[in-house]
C-alpha cells in the first residue's frame, strides 16, 4: 500500500492540475455560448460586466488552430531584390538589369541573394562599392554594410508589421520571426485576406505630426463627455479598479534636442536635458479628482497649469471657462463620490488625464480600450471632434495596478513632415548621464523643413507616427538646424532600439511579400471541428465498448486510464499553451490507438501468465512486467519519430506531432502506474479481476 | 473472449512466397505511378494556388471551365467535391503577389453574376517554399528511419535494426503502390501527397516499427528461454504468442483510423487512407518481412557456421590420420 501511496498521490495531483488548466476553456466555452445568445446592445453590456473574465478565460483556453477556427496563415520574406534597389545610391539601367535577373535566379535558388547579386555585379566588371559604397569605403566594408542592412530589415518588417495588425483589430495574432528573412503571421478569424493582404505588403507610412494644442484637446474630451452624459446606452463600467494610483502613471518627457556639435548648443542640450528631466512628472493619487476638477473646469488649476505652458492658447482657457457654468458642479465638484463621477463623467472615467503633466494625453486600460475606440467611432461623436484633429495610441503600453495602460494621444491630422527625409537613426547610451538616446540625421532638403517646424513649436511636441501609431512625442527643445537630433527620456535601451527601428522604417522601408498563404473561412474551420470532434468520440467508443466486451474488468479499468488519458494530453496543451489543430486531433486519435495498444500487451501478457497456472496477484505483477521492455521501446522510438516530425514539419504537421508526444508519455504513465495501482488496490482487497 | 488462442501457425516457412506477394505489389503499383502518373503532388510540395469555394446553387462545370480559359487559367484543375456547389481549383501558376487568387475570384463573378460564392479555403504555396517543404519532407523520412536504426541497434541485435528498417522502407513502398493503384482505380477519393499524407507516413513508420518491435521483444525473449531449439521454430513461436496482441491492437488502430476515414472529413482523408494502408502493412511486415529476413540472416550465418566447423573437421582428420600414421 506504501508503495502505491505515493503513485496515487501523483495520478489525483496530475487530474486536478489537468481539470484545473481545462477549466478556462470551459469557462470560455459557456461564456460565448450565453455571448451568441445576446445581440447588440445586449451583447455589449454582457461584455462590459463580464469582461475580466472572457479576457482570462481567453487567454487561458486550449488555442484552437486555424484550421478549427478559420483565418488566414501568412509568410512573408523580406524582399531583399527591391531592399537592394532602394538602397542603391544611383539607379541605372544596368543596376535594374541586374537585379532583374538576380530576381529570376532568386525564385528557384537557395544562393544568398546578395551573393547571387554579387556574381552578377561582378560578371558586368562592377562591384557593390559603385552603387553602395563611398569613394573611401572597402568592397569589404560595403558588403558588411549591405548585411547588416539586409538582417535589420527584418526587424523593421516585424515592427511595422505587428503594429499594424494590432491596429487591424485581430484577436490572439500571432507574429514570428523565424531565421534571417521570413515572418511567420497567425491570424484567427480573419475573413477578408485581400484586406491583410494590402496591409501586410503595403509600404510603411512614418510622419511627424504636432501633438494638439492641450486645452482645445481637453475641450473636445469635455464635448464627447458631454454627448455621453446625455446618452444613456453607454453603460458606465462599474469596475472600482478604474481609479489608477499614484506612481503608476508616470509621464516620462521625451524631449528632442539639436545634436550640433557646435559649442553653444550642446551647452544648451545639456540645459534641455535637465530641464525634462525635472519635468517627468506623474499623476497623483488624487488623480480622480483632477479630473473632477478640470472636468468642472476649476478656473484656478486650470489657469495655473497653463502658465506652465508657454503656448496655451488663451482662448481655449477661456472657453473651458464657459462651457459649463452651473452652479451645481463648481460647488460640488469635490464632494463627488465615485460614482456620482461616473454617471457624470463616463468618458473620463474611461480616459483619465493628467492635470499636471499640462498635456492632453488620456490613459486607457487595457479593457477599457475596445470601449473607447467605440465610442470615439460613433457617427455622433465624429461629427463633433474638429476635422484636423484625430486620436492615436501609443504603441507601448505601460502597468498600472496589474492593468496594461495606453496612451490616447490627439494630434493634427495632416503631417508636418514624412519619415523618408530620414538618412539614418541610431539609439545610444548618452555618456554624459548613461540614459538612453536615439539620433537621428536627415537629407539636406529635410533638414530645413526640419529647421523651420522646429523652430515654430519650441516647447511644443512632435509625435513620430508609424502607420498611425504614436511612437513617442518628444517636446521640441530648440530649433534643431543641420539636421541631426537627438531624443532622450527612453525608459530603457529596448525602448530607445525600438524607435530606432522605427525612425529607420521611414527611412528605408523593408518591403515584403508573400511567399505562403492560407485563408480557411470560418465555416470551414466549423465543418472541420465538428468532423473531428464526432470522429474521435465515434472511435473512442467503439474502442472502449471492445475493451470493455474483450476484456471484461480489466478493459473498463483500461477505458478508464484512456479518459485520464485524453484529459492530460489535453490539460498539458493548454498549460503550454500549445495549439490545437486537425492534425493534432489525429494525433490524438493515435494516441487512443496506442493508449488500447499498451493495455492490450499488458493484458495478454497477463491471460498468459494466469493460463501458465500463476495466481492472480503473480500474474499481473509479471504481465506488467515482462510487457514493460516493449511498451517502453514502442513508446520511445514512436516519440523519436514525433520529435524529428515536429524538427522537419510546418506548423499543421508539427501540431499533429505534439499530441502524438504528449500522447504517449500521458500513455507510458497511465498505463504503468493508472492501471497498475488500480489491479493492486482491488487484489489487496481481495476481489477477483477478470481479464476476459 | 479470446482470439488466436495457443495458434501454432507456420507462418516463417512461407515467408518466400510473402517475399514475392511484397515484390509484386510494390512492382504493379509502381507500375501504375509511372504509367498513370497518379498521386498527384499537392501544391504544398510544388508551389501554386487553390481555392475551394462553395457556390450558392449548383453550377455548371463547364461553363467554369470556359469561364477560367477566359481568365488566362487554361487547363485548370477543376473539381467537385461532393456536389456541383463545392468546388476546388488548383492550378501550379505563380505570381508575386495574390494576383492569381483575385484573378480567379473575379473571373468566376464575370461569368457567373447571379450566384453568390464563398471562399472557404484559399491555399497560397510559393515555389521556394514548396521546394523546401519537399525537402523537408525526405529529411523527416531518412532521419526518422536512421533514428530508429540507432535505436534499435542498441536495444537488439543489428541484423534485427537492418531487418526492421528493411520493414520499415518495405511499408513506405507498399503503401506508396496502393494507394497509385487506388488512385488509379477510385480518382473519386482525391488523394494526393500533401503534408498531411506526409504526416501519415511518418506515423506509419512509427507504428509499424511498433509492431516490429513487440514482436522482436518476444524473439528476445525467447531466444533466451529456448536456447537449444531452431530459431526457426523460436521465431514462428514468438510470433504465434504476440498474434492475438497484433491483431487486436492492428484491428482497434485501424479501426479508429477507418472512423476518421469516413467522417472526419475532407481534410483527414488522405491522411486517414494512408495510414490505414499502413497499418495492415506495418503488421504484415512485421511478421513477413523483419521476422523473416532474421530467420533467413541466422538460417545462413548458422549455415556458414556448420559450413565452417565441417570444412575444419575436414581438415583436421586428416592431420589426425597423418599423426596416426
Amino acid at each position: 500500500m506504501k508503495k502505491n501511496l505515493s503513485r496515487i498521490i501523483t495520478t489525483i495531483v496530475l487530474i486536478i492540475l489537468s481539470i484545473y488548466f481545462l477549466y478556462p476553456t470551459y469557462k470560455d466555452y459557456t461564456l460565448n455560448k450565453e455571448l451568441s445568445k445576446l445581440s447588440g446592445q445586449d451583447s455589449i453590456e454582457f461584455v462590459d460586466k463580464n469582461n475580466q473574465e472572457l479576457i482570462s478565460a481567453r487567454e487561458k483556453r486550449l488555442k484552437l488552430g486555424l484550421d478549427l477556427k478559420g483565418g488566414m496563415y501568412v509568410v512573408l520574406d523580406v524582399d531583399v531584390v527591391k531592399l537592394l534597389e532602394d538602397m542603391a545610391r544611383k539607379k541605372d539601367e544596368q543596376l535594374t538589369g541586374i537585379l532583374a535577373e538576380v530576381k529570376e535566379i532568386s525564385k528557384t535558388s537557395d544562393e544568398l541573394i546578395l551573393e547571387t547579386f554579387k556574381i552578377k555585379l561582378r560578371e558586368k566588371g562592377l562591384n557593390l562599392k559603385n552603387y553602395y559604397g563611398e569613394i573611401r569605403d572597402s568592397e569589404a566594408d560595403v558588403e558588411s554594410k549591405l548585411t547588416s542592412e539586409i538582417d535589420n530589415s527584418l526587424d523593421r518588417a516585424v515592427e511595422i508589421v505587428r503594429n499594424r495588425v494590432d491596429q487591424y483589430g485581430v484577436a490572439e495574432p500571432q507574429i514570428q520571426k523565424i531565421g534571417n528573412s521570413r515572418i511567420i503571421i497567425e491570424l484567427p478569424g480573419v475573413s477578408n485576406p485581400e484586406e491583410v493582404r494590402k496591409l501586410l505588403e503595403g509600404t510603411a507610412l512614418l510622419e511627424f505630426k504636432l501633438v494638439y494644442d492641450p486645452g482645445k484637446a481637453v475641450k473636445v474630451f469635455e464635448a464627447i463627455n458631454k454627448m455621453l452624459v446625455g446618452d444613456t446606452s453607454i453603460a458606465v463600467d462599474s469596475i472600482s479598479a478604474n481609479k489608477i494610483s499614484e506612481d503608476s502613471l508616470k509621464t516620462k518627457n521625451e524631449s528632442l534636442t539639436s545634436k550640433d556639435t557646435t559649442k553653444n548648443t550642446s551647452a544648451s542640450n545639456k540645459d534641455s536635458l535637465s530641464k525634462s528631466k525635472n519635468t517627468s512628472s506623474s499623476i497623483t493619487k488624487d488623480s480622480l479628482k483632477d479630473k473632477k476638477i478640470a472636468a468642472d473646469k476649476d478656473k484656478k488649476d486650470k489657469k495655473d497649469t497653463s502658465k506652465n505652458k508657454k503656448d496655451t492658447a488663451t482662448d481655449a482657457d477661456t472657453s473651458l471657462v464657459e462651457t459649463d457654468t452651473s452652479a451645481e458642479s463648481d460647488t460640488s465638484a469635490a464632494q463627488l463620490s465615485e460614482e456620482e463621477f461616473k454617471a457624470k463623467y463616463p468618458f473620463f472615467t474611461l480616459v483619465q488625464m493628467n492635470q499636471e503633466s499640462g498635456t492632453a494625453d488620456g490613459y486607457v486600460k487595457d479593457s477599457d480600450k475596445d470601449k473607447v475606440e467605440r465610442i470615439l467611432n460613433r457617427e455622433d461623436i465624429k461629427a463633433i471632434i474638429p476635422t484636423d484633429l484625430i486620436f492615436a495610441w501609443s504603441n507601448k503600453t505601460f502597468d498600472a495596478e496589474g492593468e496594461k495602460i495606453h496612451v490616447l494621444y490627439t494630434v493634427k491630422r495632416d503631417a508636418e513632415m514624412t519619415g523618408k527625409v530620414i538618412t539614418d537613426a541610431r539609439s545610444n547610451i548618452d555618456p554624459t548621464n548613461n540614459t538612453p538616446i536615439v539620433s537621428m540625421e536627415m537629407d539636406s532638403e529635410g533638414s530645413s523643413d526640419w529647421a523651420r517646424i522646429t523652430g515654430a513649436n519650441i516647447n511644443k511636441r512632435i509625435a513620430i507616427v508609424l502607420d498611425n501609431v504614436v511612437y513617442s512625442a518628444p517636446v521640441v527643445r530648440s530649433k534643431i538646424t543641420g539636421g541631426n537630433s537627438q531624443i532622450e527620456g527612453m525608459a530603457n535601451v529596448q525602448e530607445a532600439k525600438l524607435l530606432e527601428i522605427v525612425l529607420k522604417a521611414g527611412a528605408l522601408p523593408a518591403p515584403v511579400k508573400i511567399i505562403e498563404e492560407r485563408s480557411i473561412g470560418p465555416s470551414l474551420g466549423e465543418d472541420s471541428i465538428r468532423a473531428g470532434i464526432s470522429s474521435s468520440f465515434a472511435a473512442l467508443i467503439l474502442v472502449a465498448l471492445f475493451m470493455v466486451v474483450y476484456y471484461k474488468f480489466g478493459g473498463s479499468v483500461a477505458d478508464l486510464a484512456l479518459i485520464i488519458n485524453m484529459l492530460v494530453i489535453l490539460g498539458v496543451m493548454a498549460s503550454l499553451k500549445a495549439t490545437l489543430t486537425l492534425p493534432g486531433i489525429a494525433g490524438l486519435i493515435l494516441s487512443i490507438g496506442m493508449s488500447v495498444d499498451t493495455n492490450v500487451l499488458i493484458f495478454e501478457r497477463i491471460r498468459e501468465e494466469l493460463n501458465g497456472g500463476k495466481p492472480l496477484r503473480t500474474a499481473v505483477d509479471l504481465g506488467y512486467k515482462k510487457a514493460f521492455s516493449a511498451i517502453i521501446d514502442s513508446h520511445l522510438i514512436s516519440i523519436i519519430t514525433g520529435i524529428i516530425l515536429y524538427q522537419f514539419g510546418s506548423g499543421p504537421i508539427q501540431g499533429f506531432a505534439l499530441t502524438l508526444i504528449f500522447g504517449l508519455l500521458a500513455n507510458l504513465f497511465t498505463a504503468i502506474i493508472i492501471t497498475h495501482v488500480i489491479f493492486d488496490i482491488m487484489i489487496e482487497k481481495g476481489k477477483n479481476i477478470s481479464f476476459g | 473472449m479470446r482470439i488466436f488462442h495457443n495458434t501454432n501457425y507456420d507462418f516463417l516457412g512461407k515467408r518466400k512466397k510473402f517475399y514475392f506477394v511484397s515484390l509484386a505489389i510494390i512492382v504493379i503499383g509502381f507500375t501504375v505511378l509511372f504509367t498513370t502518373k497518379s498521386i498527384p503532388l499537392g501544391i504544398d510540395f510544388i508551389g501554386g494556388t487553390e481555392l475551394q469555394i462553395k457556390f450558392e446553387k449548383d453550377i455548371n462545370i463547364s461553363e467554369l471551365r470556359e469561364a477560367m480559359d477566359n481568365a488566362g487559367f487554361a487547363g485548370m484543375e477543376i473539381k467537385t467535391m461532393g456536389s456541383d456547389k463545392d468546388i476546388l481549383l488548383r492550378t501550379p501558376l505563380q505570381e508575386e503577389g495574390q494576383v492569381v487568387s483575385d484573378k480567379i475570384q473575379q473571373g468566376i463573378e464575370a461569368k457567373f453574376p447571379d450566384t453568390k460564392f464563398e471562399v472557404l479555403r484559399l491555399d497560397k504555396v510559393g515555389p521556394k517554399i514548396g521546394a523546401e517543404l519537399r525537402r523537408n519532407a525526405i529529411f523527416a523520412v531518412l532521419f526518422s528511419l536512421i533514428a530508429i536504426l540507432i535505436y534499435l541497434a542498441f536495444r537488439f541485435q543489428f541484423v534485427f535494426a537492418v531487418a526492421a528498417v528493411i520493414a520499415l522502407f518495405h511499408d513506405v513502398l507498399i503503401t506508396i503502390a496502393t494507394i497509385a493503384i487506388f488512385d488509379a482505380i477510385f480518382p473519386n477519393l482525391r488523394l494526393e501527397f500533401n503534408q498531411s499524407m506526409l504526416a501519415a507516413f511518418l506515423t506509419l513508420v512509427g507504428f509499424s516499427s511498433n509492431d516490429t518491435v513487440i514482436v522482436f521483444d518476444r524473439i528476445r525473449e525467447n531466444i533466451k528461454l529456448f536456447k537449444n531449439e531452431n530459431i526457426l521454430d523460436v521465431m514462428n513461436k514468438s510470433v504465434n504468442s504476440t498474434l492475438s496482441r497484433t491483431v487486436i491492437t492492428s484491428g482497434t488502430v485501424f479501426l479508429t483510423v477507418l472512423v476518421l476515414f469516413i467522417f472526419g472529413g475532407e481534410v483527414n482523408r488522405s491522411f486517414a487512407f494512408t495510414f490505414g494502408v499502413g497499418i495492415i502493412t506495418g503488421t504484415y511486415s512485421s511478421v513477413f518481412v523483419a521476422s523473416a529476413i532474421v530467420v533467413d540472416w541466422k538460417e545462413r550465418t548458422t549455415a556458414l557456421l556448420k559450413d565452417k566447423v565441417a570444412k575444419r573437421s575436414k581438415i583436421t582428420t586428416p592431420k589426425v590420420k597423418k599423426v596416426n600414421a
